[in-house]
Protein backbone atom coordinates (compact mmCIF):
# COMPACT_ATOMS: atom_id res chain seq x y z
CA UNK A 1 0.00 0.00 0.00
CA UNK A 2 1.44 3.42 -0.44
CA UNK A 3 2.49 5.18 2.48
CA UNK A 4 0.20 7.84 4.05
CA UNK A 5 2.67 9.55 6.17
CA UNK A 6 2.63 13.41 5.75
CA UNK A 7 6.37 15.27 6.80
CA UNK A 8 6.48 18.87 7.81
CA UNK A 9 9.37 20.69 7.57
CA UNK A 10 9.37 22.31 10.83
CA UNK A 11 10.50 26.38 9.89
CA UNK A 12 12.38 27.61 13.39
CA UNK A 13 14.76 30.17 14.63
CA UNK A 14 16.37 31.09 17.87
CA UNK A 15 14.54 28.13 19.42
CA UNK A 16 10.90 29.04 18.53
CA UNK A 17 8.84 27.62 15.70
CA UNK A 18 7.01 29.68 12.99
CA UNK A 19 3.94 30.60 12.49
CA UNK A 20 4.38 28.72 8.79
CA UNK A 21 5.32 25.55 11.08
CA UNK A 22 1.81 25.68 12.97
CA UNK A 23 0.23 26.12 10.23
CA UNK A 24 1.54 23.49 8.19
CA UNK A 25 0.94 21.00 10.86
CA UNK A 26 -2.99 22.44 10.98
CA UNK A 27 -2.87 21.36 7.12
CA UNK A 28 -1.40 18.46 7.67
CA UNK A 29 -3.98 17.63 10.70
CA UNK A 30 -6.68 18.32 8.06
CA UNK A 31 -5.71 15.59 5.74
CA UNK A 32 -4.48 12.94 8.70
CA UNK A 33 -7.91 13.64 10.53
CA UNK A 34 -10.16 12.64 7.45
CA UNK A 35 -8.54 9.40 5.92
CA UNK A 36 -6.06 8.63 8.88
CA UNK A 37 -2.79 9.78 7.58
CA UNK A 38 0.47 10.07 9.84
CA UNK A 39 1.60 13.07 10.93
CA UNK A 40 5.74 13.94 11.56
CA UNK A 41 6.68 17.18 12.12
CA UNK A 42 10.42 16.97 11.29
CA UNK A 43 13.27 19.61 12.75
CA UNK A 44 16.60 20.28 11.14
CA UNK A 45 18.83 21.92 13.97
CA UNK A 46 21.91 21.94 16.12
CA UNK A 47 19.87 21.83 19.38
CA UNK A 48 16.47 19.98 19.59
CA UNK A 49 16.42 21.19 23.55
CA UNK A 50 14.11 24.31 23.46
CA UNK A 51 11.81 22.47 20.93
CA UNK A 52 11.43 19.47 22.72
CA UNK A 53 8.47 20.13 25.04
CA UNK A 54 6.03 21.55 22.37
CA UNK A 55 2.86 20.63 22.21
CA UNK A 56 2.66 20.34 18.52
CA UNK A 57 -0.39 19.07 16.55
CA UNK A 58 1.76 15.97 15.06
CA UNK A 59 1.77 12.07 15.57
CA UNK A 60 5.45 12.14 16.36
CA UNK A 61 8.39 15.14 16.41
CA UNK A 62 11.59 14.05 14.75
CA UNK A 63 14.42 16.00 15.41
CA UNK A 64 17.50 15.44 13.22
CA UNK A 65 20.78 16.57 14.58
CA UNK A 66 23.72 18.44 13.67
CA UNK A 67 26.12 21.32 14.66
CA UNK A 68 25.86 22.29 9.93
CA UNK A 69 21.91 22.40 10.96
CA UNK A 70 22.53 25.51 13.18
CA UNK A 71 22.80 28.54 10.69
CA UNK A 72 20.33 28.62 8.04
CA UNK A 73 22.61 26.90 5.26
CA UNK A 74 20.50 25.55 2.36
CA UNK A 75 23.13 23.25 1.25
CA UNK A 76 23.14 21.65 4.73
CA UNK A 77 19.21 21.14 4.60
CA UNK A 78 19.35 20.17 1.06
CA UNK A 79 21.81 17.29 1.42
CA UNK A 80 19.96 15.97 4.32
CA UNK A 81 16.39 16.30 3.97
CA UNK A 82 15.82 13.84 1.01
CA UNK A 83 17.23 11.30 3.32
CA UNK A 84 15.07 11.76 6.29
CA UNK A 85 12.36 11.88 4.13
CA UNK A 86 13.26 8.57 2.75
CA UNK A 87 13.58 6.93 5.60
CA UNK A 88 10.48 8.09 7.02
CA UNK A 89 8.66 6.95 3.73
CA UNK A 90 6.78 10.12 3.60
CA UNK A 91 4.49 10.40 0.74
CA UNK A 92 3.20 14.10 1.50
CA UNK A 93 6.00 16.57 2.79
CA UNK A 94 5.13 19.33 3.68
CA UNK A 95 7.26 22.96 3.11
CA UNK A 96 6.87 26.90 3.34
CA UNK A 97 6.22 29.12 0.11
CA UNK A 98 9.06 30.73 2.06
CA UNK A 99 12.75 31.77 1.86
CA UNK A 100 13.65 28.38 3.30
CA UNK A 101 10.98 26.47 1.58
CA UNK A 102 11.30 27.26 -1.94
CA UNK A 103 15.14 26.48 -1.81
CA UNK A 104 14.77 23.03 -1.05
CA UNK A 105 11.62 22.21 -2.95
CA UNK A 106 14.08 21.80 -6.57
CA UNK A 107 16.59 19.96 -4.79
CA UNK A 108 14.29 17.63 -2.91
CA UNK A 109 12.42 17.17 -5.90
CA UNK A 110 15.78 15.71 -7.82
CA UNK A 111 16.91 13.60 -5.03
CA UNK A 112 13.71 11.81 -4.90
CA UNK A 113 12.01 11.84 -8.16
CA UNK A 114 8.64 13.89 -6.47
CA UNK A 115 6.53 16.28 -7.75
CA UNK A 116 6.32 19.64 -6.41
CA UNK A 117 2.94 22.02 -6.23
CA UNK A 118 3.80 25.77 -4.81
CA UNK A 119 1.69 28.32 -3.75
CA UNK A 120 -0.88 25.99 -1.79
CA UNK A 121 -3.56 27.28 -0.20
CA UNK A 122 -5.66 23.70 0.02
CA UNK A 123 -4.29 20.88 0.27
CA UNK A 124 -6.52 17.27 0.76
CA UNK A 125 -6.24 13.44 -0.30
CA UNK A 126 -9.26 11.35 -2.31
CA UNK A 127 -8.17 7.90 -1.77
CA UNK A 128 -4.65 7.16 -2.87
CA UNK A 129 -4.57 10.98 -4.87
CA UNK A 130 -3.63 13.69 -3.67
CA UNK A 131 -5.49 16.90 -4.82
CA UNK A 132 -3.89 20.90 -4.59
CA UNK A 133 -4.83 23.78 -5.26
CA UNK A 134 -2.59 26.79 -5.31
CA UNK A 135 -2.43 30.34 -6.46
CA UNK A 136 -0.71 32.00 -9.08
CA UNK A 137 -0.07 34.67 -11.56
CA UNK A 138 -0.14 37.57 -8.30
CA UNK A 139 -3.12 35.46 -6.84
CA UNK A 140 -5.52 35.94 -10.21
CA UNK A 141 -5.54 32.68 -11.25
CA UNK A 142 -6.03 29.58 -8.87
CA UNK A 143 -5.04 26.38 -10.39
CA UNK A 144 -6.16 22.87 -9.31
CA UNK A 145 -3.86 20.07 -9.35
CA UNK A 146 -3.47 16.34 -8.85
CA UNK A 147 -0.74 13.65 -8.02
CA UNK A 148 -1.58 10.63 -8.17
CA UNK A 149 1.23 8.35 -7.22
CA UNK A 150 4.45 8.90 -5.66
CA UNK A 151 5.97 11.61 -3.35
CA UNK A 152 4.21 15.10 -3.47
CA UNK A 153 6.03 18.26 -2.28
CA UNK A 154 3.48 20.67 -1.24
CA UNK A 155 5.20 24.44 -0.92
CA UNK A 156 2.09 25.88 1.92
CA UNK A 157 1.67 30.10 1.31
CA UNK A 158 1.09 31.29 4.74
CA UNK A 159 -1.21 32.57 6.37
CA UNK A 160 -3.49 29.56 4.45
CA UNK A 161 -4.20 27.96 8.01
CA UNK A 162 -5.25 28.68 11.31
CA UNK A 163 -1.85 28.35 13.34
CA UNK A 164 -3.65 27.58 16.27
CA UNK A 165 -5.03 24.24 15.10
CA UNK A 166 -1.15 23.16 14.90
CA UNK A 167 -0.96 22.87 18.62
CA UNK A 168 -3.02 20.74 20.67
CA UNK A 169 -2.74 20.04 24.53
CA UNK A 170 -0.31 17.37 24.75
CA UNK A 171 3.36 16.40 23.70
CA UNK A 172 3.71 14.06 21.12
CA UNK A 173 5.70 11.30 21.02
CA UNK A 174 9.90 12.72 19.99
CA UNK A 175 13.15 11.32 19.23
CA UNK A 176 16.18 12.68 18.83
CA UNK A 177 18.61 11.09 15.29
CA UNK A 178 22.47 12.31 13.77
CA UNK A 179 22.91 13.31 10.37
CA UNK A 180 22.46 10.15 7.64
CA UNK A 181 24.98 11.79 6.07
CA UNK A 182 27.92 13.56 6.76
CA UNK A 183 27.81 17.53 6.61
CA UNK A 184 31.68 18.69 6.96
CA UNK A 185 32.39 19.73 3.91
CA UNK A 186 29.16 21.91 2.29
CA UNK A 187 29.70 23.74 -0.90
CA UNK A 188 27.75 27.01 0.49
CA UNK A 189 29.01 28.51 3.87
CA UNK A 190 27.36 30.66 6.47
CA UNK A 191 28.76 33.78 7.97
CA UNK A 192 26.12 36.35 9.88
CA UNK A 193 23.20 37.53 10.11
CA UNK A 194 22.36 40.91 8.97
CA UNK A 195 19.45 42.76 11.02
CA UNK A 196 17.57 45.71 9.20
CA UNK A 197 18.07 49.17 10.43
CA UNK A 198 15.61 51.09 11.74
CA UNK A 199 16.58 54.16 9.99
CA UNK A 200 13.18 56.87 10.66
CA UNK A 201 10.01 54.61 10.86
CA UNK A 202 9.32 50.95 12.66
CA UNK A 203 6.13 50.19 10.52
CA UNK A 204 5.14 47.52 13.18
CA UNK A 205 4.50 50.12 15.06
CA UNK A 206 2.31 52.52 13.52
CA UNK A 207 -1.01 52.35 13.67
CA UNK A 208 -2.16 54.17 10.16
CA UNK A 209 -0.14 52.91 7.13
CA UNK A 210 -0.53 53.82 4.22
CA UNK A 211 0.55 51.67 1.55
CA UNK A 212 2.47 52.81 -2.24
CA UNK A 213 1.91 49.75 -4.86
CA UNK A 214 3.04 49.80 -8.26
CA UNK A 215 -0.23 52.03 -9.08
CA UNK A 216 1.63 55.27 -7.41
CA UNK A 217 3.69 54.98 -11.03
CA UNK A 218 6.85 57.52 -10.05
CA UNK A 219 8.60 58.83 -6.96
CA UNK A 220 7.19 62.00 -7.57
CA UNK A 221 3.48 61.28 -6.97
CA UNK A 222 4.86 59.16 -3.69
CA UNK A 223 5.39 62.54 -2.60
CA UNK A 224 1.59 63.18 -2.49
CA UNK A 225 1.20 60.09 -0.55
CA UNK A 226 3.86 61.25 1.90
CA UNK A 227 1.61 64.20 2.08
CA UNK A 228 -1.40 62.11 2.85
CA UNK A 229 0.09 59.99 5.63
CA UNK A 230 1.27 63.22 7.51
CA UNK A 231 -2.22 64.52 7.79
CA UNK A 232 -3.35 60.96 9.47
CA UNK A 233 -0.32 61.22 11.74
CA UNK A 234 0.74 58.12 9.79
CA UNK A 235 3.74 56.41 8.06
CA UNK A 236 3.89 55.39 4.08
CA UNK A 237 4.80 51.81 3.62
CA UNK A 238 5.43 49.51 0.25
CA UNK A 239 5.61 46.94 -1.76
CA UNK A 240 8.37 45.08 -2.96
CA UNK A 241 8.70 47.12 -6.46
CA UNK A 242 8.65 50.44 -4.79
CA UNK A 243 11.02 49.65 -2.79
CA UNK A 244 13.15 47.99 -5.57
CA UNK A 245 13.08 50.93 -7.10
CA UNK A 246 14.69 52.53 -4.37
CA UNK A 247 12.03 54.81 -3.51
CA UNK A 248 11.95 53.80 -0.01
CA UNK A 249 13.54 52.35 2.37
CA UNK A 250 13.51 48.11 2.38
CA UNK A 251 12.59 48.70 6.41
CA UNK A 252 9.05 50.00 4.60
CA UNK A 253 8.45 46.86 2.83
CA UNK A 254 5.24 44.75 3.64
CA UNK A 255 5.20 41.24 2.85
CA UNK A 256 7.08 37.77 2.77
CA UNK A 257 10.64 39.22 2.77
CA UNK A 258 9.61 42.10 4.72
CA UNK A 259 7.40 43.22 7.62
CA UNK A 260 4.33 41.81 9.03
CA UNK A 261 1.78 44.81 10.24
CA UNK A 262 -1.20 45.07 11.91
CA UNK A 263 -2.37 48.20 11.80
CA UNK A 264 -5.50 49.96 12.89
CA UNK A 265 -5.93 51.49 9.43
CA UNK A 266 -4.01 50.35 5.94
CA UNK A 267 -5.14 52.20 3.49
CA UNK A 268 -3.53 50.71 -0.12
CA UNK A 269 -2.77 52.40 -2.84
CA UNK A 270 -2.65 51.38 -6.48
CA UNK A 271 -1.44 47.96 -4.75
CA UNK A 272 -2.20 44.63 -6.49
CA UNK A 273 -2.54 42.29 -3.59
CA UNK A 274 -0.25 39.58 -4.79
CA UNK A 275 -0.38 36.72 -2.30
CA UNK A 276 3.39 37.92 -0.85
CA UNK A 277 2.25 41.23 -0.34
CA UNK A 278 -1.20 40.31 1.71
CA UNK A 279 0.65 38.20 3.90
CA UNK A 280 2.53 41.34 5.63
CA UNK A 281 -0.95 42.99 6.23
CA UNK A 282 -3.97 40.86 6.09
CA UNK A 283 -4.51 40.60 9.96
CA UNK A 284 -4.76 45.07 10.07
CA UNK A 285 -8.04 46.00 11.73
CA UNK A 286 -9.52 47.88 8.51
CA UNK A 287 -7.63 47.57 5.05
CA UNK A 288 -9.24 50.28 2.41
CA UNK A 289 -8.19 49.66 -0.97
CA UNK A 290 -7.81 51.71 -3.93
CA UNK A 291 -6.75 50.40 -7.23
CA UNK A 292 -8.42 51.05 -10.87
CA UNK A 293 -8.17 47.47 -11.51
CA UNK A 294 -11.76 45.70 -10.46
CA UNK A 295 -10.19 42.35 -10.49
CA UNK A 296 -7.30 42.79 -8.68
CA UNK A 297 -7.10 40.35 -5.51
CA UNK A 298 -6.45 43.15 -3.23
CA UNK A 299 -10.49 43.73 -2.78
CA UNK A 300 -10.10 39.98 -1.99
CA UNK A 301 -8.90 40.78 1.47
CA UNK A 302 -9.49 44.68 2.03
CA UNK A 303 -12.68 45.37 4.06
CA UNK A 304 -13.73 48.58 1.79
CA UNK A 305 -12.34 49.27 -1.95
CA UNK A 306 -12.89 52.08 -5.01
CA UNK A 307 -11.68 51.79 -8.33
CA UNK A 308 -10.77 55.50 -8.81
CA UNK A 309 -7.56 56.64 -9.57
CA UNK A 310 -5.71 57.05 -6.94
CA UNK A 311 -3.57 59.97 -7.93
CA UNK A 312 -6.87 61.52 -8.46
CA UNK A 313 -7.98 60.66 -5.20
CA UNK A 314 -5.11 61.26 -2.75
CA UNK A 315 -4.72 65.16 -3.34
CA UNK A 316 -8.54 65.33 -2.67
CA UNK A 317 -8.37 62.97 0.33
CA UNK A 318 -5.50 64.93 1.96
CA UNK A 319 -7.45 68.32 1.52
CA UNK A 320 -10.48 66.41 3.22
CA UNK A 321 -8.83 65.27 6.42
CA UNK A 322 -6.81 68.83 6.22
CA UNK A 323 -10.61 70.39 6.44
CA UNK A 324 -11.96 68.17 9.91
CA UNK A 325 -9.26 69.65 11.57
CA UNK A 326 -11.57 72.48 11.96
CA UNK A 327 -14.53 70.67 12.88
CA UNK B 1 34.06 35.45 -15.93
CA UNK B 2 31.26 33.48 -18.00
CA UNK B 3 27.78 34.71 -16.14
CA UNK B 4 24.93 33.15 -17.75
CA UNK B 5 20.84 35.09 -16.98
CA UNK B 6 17.90 33.38 -17.74
CA UNK B 7 14.96 35.33 -19.08
CA UNK B 8 11.68 33.95 -19.15
CA UNK B 9 7.97 35.20 -20.52
CA UNK B 10 5.18 35.32 -18.21
CA UNK B 11 1.50 36.67 -18.39
CA UNK B 12 1.54 39.99 -17.28
CA UNK B 13 -1.09 40.18 -14.80
CA UNK B 14 -2.08 43.35 -15.57
CA UNK B 15 -3.69 42.45 -18.55
CA UNK B 16 -6.63 40.79 -18.41
CA UNK B 17 -6.21 36.57 -17.99
CA UNK B 18 -8.36 34.79 -20.28
CA UNK B 19 -8.89 31.03 -19.30
CA UNK B 20 -8.43 28.58 -22.62
CA UNK B 21 -11.35 25.96 -23.40
CA UNK B 22 -9.81 23.47 -22.27
CA UNK B 23 -9.95 25.18 -18.78
CA UNK B 24 -6.64 24.21 -17.62
CA UNK B 25 -4.45 26.73 -19.25
CA UNK B 26 -4.63 30.32 -20.11
CA UNK B 27 -5.69 31.72 -23.84
CA UNK B 28 -2.37 31.68 -25.48
CA UNK B 29 -4.27 34.46 -28.28
CA UNK B 30 -5.17 36.86 -25.26
CA UNK B 31 -1.60 36.39 -23.02
CA UNK B 32 0.52 39.33 -23.19
CA UNK B 33 3.89 38.83 -22.16
CA UNK B 34 6.43 40.44 -19.94
CA UNK B 35 10.08 39.57 -18.65
CA UNK B 36 9.32 38.13 -15.59
CA UNK B 37 10.22 40.55 -12.82
CA UNK B 38 12.49 38.36 -10.59
CA UNK B 39 14.54 37.50 -13.91
CA UNK B 40 14.80 41.61 -14.57
CA UNK B 41 16.68 41.92 -11.62
CA UNK B 42 19.17 38.82 -12.45
CA UNK B 43 19.82 40.10 -15.68
CA UNK B 44 20.66 43.85 -13.61
CA UNK B 45 22.86 41.82 -11.09
CA UNK B 46 24.55 40.39 -14.28
CA UNK B 47 25.45 43.47 -15.45
CA UNK B 48 26.31 45.01 -11.91
CA UNK B 49 29.07 42.35 -11.53
CA UNK B 50 30.22 42.48 -14.95
CA UNK B 51 30.95 46.42 -14.70
CA UNK B 52 32.71 44.83 -11.40
CA UNK B 53 34.74 42.40 -13.25
CA UNK B 54 34.79 42.93 -16.78
CA UNK B 55 32.30 39.48 -16.71
CA UNK B 56 30.80 38.13 -20.33
CA UNK B 57 26.78 37.97 -19.78
CA UNK B 58 24.92 35.40 -22.00
CA UNK B 59 21.35 36.25 -22.18
CA UNK B 60 19.16 33.24 -22.43
CA UNK B 61 15.38 34.12 -23.66
CA UNK B 62 13.18 31.33 -23.13
CA UNK B 63 9.20 31.02 -24.24
CA UNK B 64 7.94 31.87 -27.82
CA UNK B 65 8.84 34.46 -30.41
CA UNK B 66 8.69 37.31 -27.52
CA UNK B 67 11.54 36.13 -25.61
CA UNK B 68 13.55 37.45 -29.00
CA UNK B 69 12.55 41.24 -27.68
CA UNK B 70 13.74 40.37 -24.45
CA UNK B 71 17.13 39.63 -25.96
CA UNK B 72 17.33 42.96 -27.73
CA UNK B 73 16.91 44.71 -24.38
CA UNK B 74 19.56 42.63 -22.49
CA UNK B 75 21.93 43.39 -25.28
CA UNK B 76 21.02 46.95 -25.30
CA UNK B 77 21.30 47.15 -22.14
CA UNK B 78 24.84 45.64 -21.98
CA UNK B 79 24.51 41.50 -22.18
CA UNK B 80 27.29 40.56 -25.09
CA UNK B 81 25.67 37.27 -25.98
CA UNK B 82 21.76 36.05 -26.44
CA UNK B 83 20.50 32.38 -27.05
CA UNK B 84 17.09 32.14 -27.43
CA UNK B 85 15.24 28.73 -26.01
CA UNK B 86 11.94 28.64 -27.74
CA UNK B 87 9.20 26.62 -25.48
CA UNK B 88 5.80 25.56 -26.58
CA UNK B 89 3.75 27.34 -24.99
CA UNK B 90 1.99 24.81 -22.98
CA UNK B 91 5.55 23.92 -20.94
CA UNK B 92 6.71 27.55 -20.23
CA UNK B 93 5.85 27.78 -16.58
CA UNK B 94 6.97 24.56 -16.04
CA UNK B 95 10.41 24.67 -14.80
CA UNK B 96 11.36 20.79 -14.37
CA UNK B 97 11.17 20.80 -18.02
CA UNK B 98 13.36 24.15 -18.73
CA UNK B 99 15.75 22.76 -16.56
CA UNK B 100 15.74 19.16 -18.47
CA UNK B 101 16.32 21.39 -21.30
CA UNK B 102 18.70 24.15 -20.77
CA UNK B 103 21.00 21.92 -18.58
CA UNK B 104 22.86 20.14 -21.11
CA UNK B 105 23.92 23.00 -23.34
CA UNK B 106 24.57 25.02 -19.77
CA UNK B 107 27.28 22.25 -18.88
CA UNK B 108 28.93 22.46 -22.14
CA UNK B 109 29.10 26.28 -21.92
CA UNK B 110 31.05 26.21 -18.42
CA UNK B 111 29.12 29.16 -16.80
CA UNK B 112 31.12 30.69 -13.31
CA UNK B 113 27.64 31.68 -12.33
CA UNK B 114 24.23 31.14 -13.31
CA UNK B 115 21.46 33.78 -12.25
CA UNK B 116 17.54 33.22 -12.64
CA UNK B 117 14.78 35.19 -10.55
CA UNK B 118 14.16 33.10 -7.15
CA UNK B 119 10.68 32.43 -8.74
CA UNK B 120 8.24 32.95 -11.83
CA UNK B 121 4.57 34.48 -11.97
CA UNK B 122 3.54 31.61 -13.25
CA UNK B 123 5.34 28.65 -11.91
CA UNK B 124 3.59 25.76 -10.40
CA UNK B 125 6.55 23.69 -9.26
CA UNK B 126 9.81 23.99 -7.33
CA UNK B 127 12.19 27.23 -8.58
CA UNK B 128 14.26 26.91 -11.94
CA UNK B 129 17.33 27.68 -10.34
CA UNK B 130 17.36 25.04 -7.28
CA UNK B 131 16.43 22.28 -10.26
CA UNK B 132 19.26 23.76 -12.13
CA UNK B 133 21.62 23.81 -9.37
CA UNK B 134 20.78 20.14 -8.95
CA UNK B 135 21.31 18.86 -12.45
CA UNK B 136 24.65 20.66 -13.27
CA UNK B 137 25.81 19.84 -9.72
CA UNK B 138 26.39 23.13 -8.85
CA UNK B 139 25.66 25.16 -5.11
CA UNK B 140 22.89 26.95 -5.11
CA UNK B 141 21.22 29.66 -3.02
CA UNK B 142 17.77 31.33 -3.38
CA UNK B 143 16.75 34.51 -2.24
CA UNK B 144 19.49 36.53 -3.24
CA UNK B 145 19.74 40.32 -2.99
CA UNK B 146 23.04 41.08 -3.67
CA UNK B 147 26.21 39.35 -5.20
CA UNK B 148 30.10 39.97 -4.75
CA UNK B 149 32.43 38.01 -6.54
CA UNK B 150 36.26 37.49 -5.37
CA UNK B 151 39.14 38.74 -7.70
CA UNK B 152 40.42 35.15 -9.04
CA UNK B 153 36.28 34.60 -9.49
CA UNK B 154 36.53 31.34 -7.07
CA UNK B 155 34.12 32.13 -4.75
CA UNK B 156 30.62 34.88 -4.10
CA UNK B 157 29.40 36.15 -1.00
CA UNK B 158 25.97 36.64 -1.32
CA UNK B 159 22.93 37.89 0.57
CA UNK B 160 20.04 35.73 0.96
CA UNK B 161 16.75 37.19 2.12
CA UNK B 162 14.58 36.33 5.34
CA UNK B 163 11.35 37.55 6.93
CA UNK B 164 11.77 40.91 8.74
CA UNK B 165 13.91 41.85 6.30
CA UNK B 166 16.89 39.69 8.35
CA UNK B 167 20.05 39.01 5.76
CA UNK B 168 22.02 36.24 5.87
CA UNK B 169 25.32 36.28 4.04
CA UNK B 170 26.74 33.43 2.49
CA UNK B 171 29.70 32.21 0.86
CA UNK B 172 29.26 30.47 -1.91
CA UNK B 173 32.20 28.19 -3.60
CA UNK B 174 31.80 29.06 -7.90
CA UNK B 175 30.48 27.87 -10.64
CA UNK B 176 26.85 28.05 -9.17
CA UNK B 177 23.58 29.16 -9.78
CA UNK B 178 22.07 32.05 -7.56
CA UNK B 179 18.05 32.50 -7.69
CA UNK B 180 17.54 36.24 -7.73
CA UNK B 181 14.62 37.77 -5.31
CA UNK B 182 16.15 41.36 -6.10
CA UNK B 183 19.17 43.50 -8.02
CA UNK B 184 21.07 45.44 -5.57
CA UNK B 185 20.02 48.04 -7.89
CA UNK B 186 16.80 49.12 -9.80
CA UNK B 187 16.78 47.36 -12.93
CA UNK B 188 18.48 49.37 -15.48
CA UNK B 189 16.34 51.80 -18.30
CA UNK B 190 17.08 51.60 -21.95
CA UNK B 191 15.46 53.39 -24.55
CA UNK B 192 12.52 52.01 -26.81
CA UNK B 193 14.75 52.91 -29.86
CA UNK B 194 18.02 51.77 -28.46
CA UNK B 195 16.24 47.88 -28.17
CA UNK B 196 14.78 48.58 -31.63
CA UNK B 197 18.03 48.94 -33.13
CA UNK B 198 19.46 46.13 -30.85
CA UNK B 199 16.57 44.16 -32.52
CA UNK B 200 17.85 44.70 -36.06
CA UNK B 201 21.49 43.74 -34.97
CA UNK B 202 20.40 41.07 -32.83
CA UNK B 203 22.93 37.97 -33.58
CA UNK B 204 20.89 35.32 -32.08
CA UNK B 205 22.18 31.17 -30.97
CA UNK B 206 19.00 28.87 -31.43
CA UNK B 207 18.94 26.12 -28.87
CA UNK B 208 17.66 22.81 -29.93
CA UNK B 209 15.54 20.75 -26.88
CA UNK B 210 16.90 17.27 -26.33
CA UNK B 211 14.67 14.71 -26.90
CA UNK B 212 14.01 13.71 -23.61
CA UNK B 213 12.22 16.15 -21.61
CA UNK B 214 10.81 15.68 -17.64
CA UNK B 215 7.81 17.32 -16.70
CA UNK B 216 6.37 18.86 -13.82
CA UNK B 217 3.08 18.81 -12.80
CA UNK B 218 -0.18 20.65 -14.88
CA UNK B 219 -2.62 21.89 -13.63
CA UNK B 220 -5.55 19.79 -14.49
CA UNK B 221 -7.61 22.89 -13.88
CA UNK B 222 -7.30 26.36 -14.31
CA UNK B 223 -9.83 29.54 -12.69
CA UNK B 224 -9.83 33.02 -12.57
CA UNK B 225 -9.67 34.12 -8.62
CA UNK B 226 -13.01 34.45 -6.89
CA UNK B 227 -14.19 37.71 -8.97
CA UNK B 228 -16.77 38.45 -6.02
CA UNK B 229 -14.80 40.87 -4.00
CA UNK B 230 -15.27 40.88 -0.13
CA UNK B 231 -14.61 44.68 -0.14
CA UNK B 232 -17.61 46.35 0.43
CA UNK B 233 -17.16 48.81 -2.80
CA UNK B 234 -17.18 52.51 -2.50
CA UNK B 235 -18.82 54.07 -5.70
CA UNK B 236 -19.38 58.04 -6.92
CA UNK B 237 -16.50 60.62 -8.01
CA UNK B 238 -13.14 61.13 -6.73
CA UNK B 239 -14.75 63.56 -4.34
CA UNK B 240 -17.90 61.07 -3.45
CA UNK B 241 -14.95 58.23 -2.37
CA UNK B 242 -13.19 60.58 -0.50
CA UNK B 243 -15.99 61.42 1.70
CA UNK B 244 -17.05 58.15 2.03
CA UNK B 245 -13.38 57.41 3.41
CA UNK B 246 -13.37 60.35 5.49
CA UNK B 247 -16.76 58.99 7.19
CA UNK B 248 -15.15 55.53 7.98
CA UNK B 249 -12.26 57.08 9.20
CA UNK B 250 -14.18 59.23 11.57
CA UNK B 251 -16.63 56.25 12.86
CA UNK B 252 -13.13 54.82 13.94
CA UNK B 253 -11.57 58.17 15.33
CA UNK B 254 -9.05 57.99 13.03
CA UNK B 255 -9.46 61.32 11.85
Amino acid sequence: MTSREIVVVAEHAAGEVSDITLEMLACAREIAHTVGWHVTCLFLTDDPKPLEALPLASDQTVFVKDPALGPPNPAAYARVLPHVLKDLSARLVLLGNTSTGIDLAGPVSEALGASVVSGCVGIRSAGEQLLFTSRLCGGKLVAQTEVREGIALALVMPGSWNREAGMRDAVPPTGVRVSPVPLATLPVRFLEFVEPKMEDVDVRKVPVLIAAGRGVQSKENLANVEALAKELGGAVCATRPIVDQGWLPRTRQIGRSGMTVKPRLYLALGVSGAPEHVEGMKDSELIVAVNTDPGAPIFDIAHYGTTVDLLDLVPVLTERIKGTRGD
Amino acid sequence: MKIAVLLRQVPDVVEELVIAEDARSLAEDDVMYITNEADEHALEEALVLKARHAARVTAIGVGGEEAKDALAAAIAKGADEAVFVPVPFEHRGDNHRLASVLAPSMKAAGYDLILTGVWAADQLDAGLAGLLGVRLSLPYVGGVVSVAVDAPGTKGTVRKEYPGGRLAVLEVGLPAVLGVQSAEQPPRYVPVSKVAQAKRTLQLTELTEPTVLEMGVRPTKLLKSDPISRAEMLTGDVSQVADQIVRLLRERSLV
